[in-house]
């Protein structure tokens, strides 16, 4: 009993205009002082934690929900004037697609009607120079809210100074998938031929006609192919006789460009790289992910943000629920990565030293 | 942070569905808490807008305004580092006091039992089990790689006593996959160590190179004269797993696996709307390794250092904070903390 009471005069002094006034300079001086230091580009929360927290407090779940969009936007303000460049927010997984009916559309209500406001309130974003973009399957997305959501991003593409990343209907696996298929597509349109003043075939045929007494000179490429590790291994009998074929068809590419025009030239496959990939991911153009942080204690990365976390990626496991999340569980976060930035800086600085010398 | 009155009329509206408030009403609940307009956004001490003073007294005592904002910033900013260096610094110290008494607590004394007594109670384990180690001291790189090879050889073992049936270890830069045959017979004289003769047979492989059998390293060791292992018994032994990943098994394998598949459509021999997940990861399951269940750190927090993305989805991740250096005591806390954990998968 003397524990409501005393939460109910702690919240009533949290209330009281001077606290509040107080608090709210505390809030602005931290904000404002961590942004002497270094600063995140990018940052990713799971907004994990929504439903608990509801059961928790005897509540309705979508009201959870609501509670959590509030977090939401108060972690935005903090970042955002902070300096972070780009925030990504999982806000929907192709998972949730197998909760109860009634919670489904309650989210997708709950997207339509902030995505409104904020075109409403166009010029909200404006000052922030904030830049909404909804990542994922958009075309699982129920069709009014669809149109809500291409609104939103249409009205504010103008901005550049931040990005929101707002992950709709997403997994990580489908990004990753679709990264490689638009890769796949990419590599196997031929681009439209240039209209050069020199003829092919009649390159070929002086070539030819110079190296008539010569031995095929196409044999020794058959000799060093250069497979990828992975296709050897993976089904050997398919790949081996594919193997063939590619050098096949590309010889055949080379030799023939004369007398068979149609012959379609590709780029060649083997000049896909990690960046290539990372440019056809739904977060190409974002600086690498600096911070990536989970609530409710959940120590998994369940499917977002995994082709990103990868390289050097700090991941924060919080124990506190979504809607609890504040300035004051993101300000340890923040200044424990400012301090490892300054630890590794004060790495790598004596390793540069003993090489120069 | 708005003002809690604010904050009520903000929920009331909400509640009706945003029929409340006009959009004006509602801009002017805002307006205190944006920053200012863009023409000066670029500067730092545009955070300090949350009062309710005029642009113009503002504009008149920018710059000295400006200025002592600064410096007082930067006076937080170091204050507040100052602070937390000398609360890791405690954290750090009292962590790595927590962690020797653990060591010394739960020892397991090179004796499986001991193992298979703390593993008991778990109401799951893991079916696969991945760690990320690091070779340290890359100069010299004899004192480093031998360390590794321990690190290695304990795991597993800890592992077969457990009765975790597959093990996978990742290193980033690969280097055992050099020393496959030297780790193998490491581990395989650990396993002697933990089990007597009659240890579980290991193999030991990595993503595109066959694995080692125990059985065949045998034979190998008999021509030494080093070793008679080679006892039929009646208890069907217990085998374990191991494969060898690297930073090229992970975003390399699936760049890879890009380049097949765009020179199978080149020939078109897939339509790249076969591309699935599903298919990608058939592929990336046979060609690196199955999605492991659980995954513990030994670095002192969390990073995944070019661990491969697609397999780490739904892995359970564990590390102990600031710890230092590979223990038991990490490895049987992993456990626990993996047979407490549930899998709710979105749901």
């Amino acid at each position: 009993m003397s524990d409501l009471y005393l939460s109910r005069i702690r919240s009533w002094f949290m209330s009281s205009p001077p606290a509040e006034w107080a608090l709210n300079r505390l809030r602005s001086t931290l904000i404002g002082a961590l942004s002497q230091g270094p600063i995140p580009q990018h940052v990713a929360f799971e907004m994990d934690g929504n439903r608990r927290y509801a059961r928790s407090h005897k509540i309705e779940t979508i009201e959870g929900h609501h509670l959590g969009f509030e977090a939401l936007a108060r972690v935005l303000e903090v970042c955002y004037k902070c300096g972070v460049k780009v925030v990504t927010v999982y806000a929907f997984s192709l998972e949730n697609f197998h909760r109860p009916k009634y919670e489904v559309d309650g989210l997708m209500q709950l997207a339509k009607l902030k995505l409104e406001q904020l075109i409403q309130h166009g010029e909200l974003l404006d000052r922030y120079g904030a830049r909404v973009k909804v990542l994922g399957r958009l075309d699982l997305i129920p069709p009014d809210v669809l149109e809500v959501v291409e609104r939103a991003a249409a009205t504010t593409k103008n901005n550049t100074d931040c990005v929101l990343n707002i992950c709709f209907p997403y997994t990580s696996r489908e990004e990753m998938t679709t990264a490689i298929r638009t890769t796949v597509r990419e590599y196997s349109t031929t681009p439209r031929p240039h209209s050069t003043p020199f003829s092919q075939s009649r390159i070929t045929q002086k070539i030819l006609s110079k190296q008539a007494g010569k031995p095929d000179p196409l044999e020794p490429i058959r000799e060093s192919p250069s497979p990828t590790p992975s296709s050897t291994q993976s089904d050997d009998q398919d790949d081996a006789v594919s193997t063939a074929t590619t050098l096949h068809s590309d010889s055949t590419a080379v030799k023939s460009g004369g007398d068979e025009e149609t012959v379609a030239i590709y780029p060649n496959a083997e000049t896909i790289t990690p960046e290539t990939i990372d440019s056809h991911m739904y977060t190409a153009g974002c600086p690498p992910l600096d911070i990536f942080v989970r609530t409710s204690g959940v120590e998994r990365l369940s499917d977002f943000m995994l082709w990103q976390c990868h390289q050097n990626t700090d991941i924060f496991f919080l124990k506190c629920f979504w809607p609890e999340f504040d300035l004051w569980s993101f300000l340890p976060v923040l200044v424990e990565w400012q301090w490892r930035q300054k630890q590794k800086a004060r790495d790598e600085r004596p390793r540069r030293r003993v090489k120069e010398a | 942070m708005p003002f809690a009155s604010e904050l009520e009329a903000y929920r009331r509206d909400e509640r009706l569905g945003h029929k409340l408030m006009t959009p004006e009403e509602r801009l002017r609940l805002i307006r205190p808490y944006l920053p200012s307009p863009p023409s000066r956004s670029r500067s730092r001490s545009r955070t300090e807008k949350g009062t309710s003073k005029t642009q113009n007294e503002q504009k008149a005592r920018l710059g000295v305004r400006r200025f002592l904002r600064r410096q007082y910033h930067v006076l937080v900013f170091t204050l507040i580092h100052v602070f937390f260096s000398l609360y890791i610094r405690i954290r750090q110290a009292y962590h790595a006091v927590a962690n020797r008494i653990h060591l010394v607590y739960y020892h397991h004394h090179r004796t499986p039992e001991l193992i298979r007594r703390d593993v008991k109670g778990l109401r799951r384990l893991p079916k696969h089990l991945s760690v990320i180690l690091t070779l340290e001291d890359q100069r010299r790189s004899g004192a480093g790689l031998e360390k590794l090879i321990n690190e290695v050889t304990n795991v597993a073992a800890w592992c077969a006593s457990a009765g975790i049936p597959q093990l996978s270890i990742y290193e980033k830069t690969g280097i055992l996959k050099g020393y496959l045959k030297d780790t193998h017979q490491a581990i395989s004289q650990e396993m002697h160590a933990y089990f007597g003769p009659n240890h579980p047979t290991v193999s030991l492989g990595a993503p595109h190179i066959p694995p080692l059998e125990s059985d065949a390293l045998f034979d190998g060791r008999d021509h030494h004269g080093s070793g008679s292992s080679s006892d039929e018994d009646e208890e069907p032994r217990k085998h374990i797993s191991i494969v060898l990943i690297s930073a090229e098994d992970g975003r390399d394998s699936m760049v890879d696996l890009t380049k097949t598949l765009a020179e199978m459509s080149q020939r078109k021999k897939l339509n790249p709307a076969d591309i699935t997940p599903e298919l990608v990861d058939a592929e990336l399951t046979e060609s690196v390794m199955s999605e492991p269940d659980l995954l513990i750190l030994f670095s002192p927090h969390v990073e995944l250092a070019g661990y491969p993305p697609w397999q780490i989805r739904l892995t359970e991740i564990f590390h102990v904070r600031d710890n230092q250096g590979v223990g038991y005591q990490v490895f049987y806390k992993g456990l626990r903390n993996f047979a407490e954990a549930q899998m709710r998968k979105g749901r």
